[in-house]
């Protein structure tokens, strides 16, 4: 029994370090992505994107996280993907303020 | 901030609101239920209106967490402001009592509270020379000659001067004689002379309008803060309520309040804050008992011929009984009143 526990979380510990370096990897992703709409003009807030995002994930979840945990998470991911893009805007324009 | 939508708002309607918070400068946590989202809206600016979310279609209310006031809140400062003004400190350990007359109205008059609440152990003479009265027929005050006779009897018994300022004019004469500018609780939103006010390198206190709350009291000390003068302090003088047995409603609650919102000196005024000299004593008591850094009180050597609310002016032999019992409560509460030893002398009544 003891071993069990053990051995389960040892696997969420690994399914963590994943779970980071993905979202990690989708965070940059965003990063590059915020940077091609500041040069295409395009706003930080694209909701028919992010709604488009949510069905992309739904339509692959098979449990036992419900759709709506789903949304909630992703939310959350979404939230913090345009606070990093937004941060990324205000050193850009500090730096572009410094040379002008 | 808090932005709770309505249940059953549409998507489109979530994001119009997302939308208008990142137009705002807040990063926003979007947090979906079963019946209804919450926005949360972090960092951005204060000086933002709540009213412009609250008129958005799908959203039913709107919540601000942080205060709009900056200056005046402990956020900003934790530690107590104190303000000194040569040997009296005001917002420190010693409950400071403000005392005199309602109004200047002759140098014997004067000369007679100003001995009176020294004697009893003020610290700061109070008097106006310039009367702003509910009616355009009351005494209006004696001017500048009343400045004059009661800055020569503050400095006569070692006291400070607080008087008040009511418009923009008169910010430069009575800066000449005062050692506290008093804003009146009807110039409370005056936001004109605040602001001038803040420019000034005396000292300001800030009394509550009749009808303002808290943060709007604090809003406009606020104002003064924003101008540059760190010196401010706000008064407690009674609110307008349903109840009409005493002039006002004394809000001792605001006190703690004030306190745990910013790090302002509090000081009570039981005088406006009931209008009725017998219940003047009991309020003062309660202000030191509820933590108030001072009092102002109206004094009067004979207030049944006060030219302006005598009804409210204690006696000096009832102010001298109140400061006895002041130093016997203060000292409950870790706090000292009039440290000095006070002479004992009988007033004849």
């Amino acid at each position: 029994m003891k071993a069990d526990l053990e051995d389960l979380r040892k696997r969420i510990d690994l399914l963590d370090e994943s779970l980071v370096r993905l979202l990690n990897a989708r965070a940059a992703c965003a990063l590059e992505i915020g940077r091609l709409k500041r040069e295409m003009g395009m706003p930080i807030y694209q909701p028919e994107r992010e709604a488009e995002v949510l069905r992309h994930v739904h339509g692959h979840n098979n449990g036992p996280l419900d759709q709506d945990a789903i949304k909630r998470l992703f939310e959350r991911i979404i939230d913090e993907a345009r606070h990093l893009e937004r941060i990324a805007e205000e050193v850009q324009l500090n730096a572009q303020q410094k040379k002008e | 901030m808090v932005v709770v939508m309505r249940e059953r708002a549409t998507d489109e309607q979530v994001q119009n609101v997302i939308a208008k918070l990142i137009e705002m400068g807040f990063d926003v946590h979007r947090s979906t239920g079963a019946l209804r989202t919450v926005l949360g809206a972090v960092g951005g600016s204060r000086q933002f209106d709540t009213a412009l979310l609250e008129v958005l279609d799908g959203v039913q209310e709107v919540h601000r967490i942080t205060e709009p006031y900056k200056l005046a809140s402990r956020s900003f400062k934790s530690d107590n402001t104190v303000i000194t003004i040569d040997d009296v400190r005001i917002g420190g350990d010693e409950v400071i009592v403000m005392a005199g007359p309602c109004s200047a109205e002759s140098e014997e008059q004067v000369e007679a509270s100003a001995a009176a609440v020294k004697r009893a152990g003020a610290k700061v003479l109070r008097g106006g020379a310039f009367k702003p009265r509910s009616s355009p027929y009351s005494f209006q005050g004696m001017g500048e000659e009343g400045l004059r006779i009661l800055r020569a009897a503050a400095d006569r018994h070692n006291l400070k001067l607080i008087t008040e300022v009511m418009d923009l004019s008169q910010i430069e004469l009575i800066g000449r004689y005062a050692h506290i500018f008093q804003v009146g609780a009807r110039n409370m939103q005056n936001f004109t002379l605040l602001r001038e006010l803040g420019k000034a390198r005396i000292p300001v206190m800030v009394k509550r309008g009749i009808s303002a709350t808290i943060e709007e009291w604090l809003l406009s000390a606020e104002y003064v803060l924003a101008g540059g003068n760190p010196d401010v302090m706000l008064c407690e003088r009674g609110i307008r309520t349903f109840e009409t047995t005493t002039r006002n409603t004394f809000d001792i609650s605001a006190i703690p309040v004030v306190q745990q919102l910013s790090h302002l000196p509090v000081i009570a005024d039981p005088s406006h804050g009931t209008g009725r000299r017998d219940k003047v004593a009991p309020m003062a008591r309660a202000a030191v008992a509820a933590g108030a850094d001072g009092l102002i009180i109206e004094v009067h050597n004979d207030p049944d011929h006060a030219l302006s609310d005598g009804a409210q002016s204690l006696l000096p032999s009832q102010f001298d009984r109140l400061m006895a019992e002041l130093r016997i409560i203060a000292p409950a509460i870790g706090r000292s009143i009039c440290l000095e030893p006070v002479a004992r002398r009988g007033w004849g009544v």
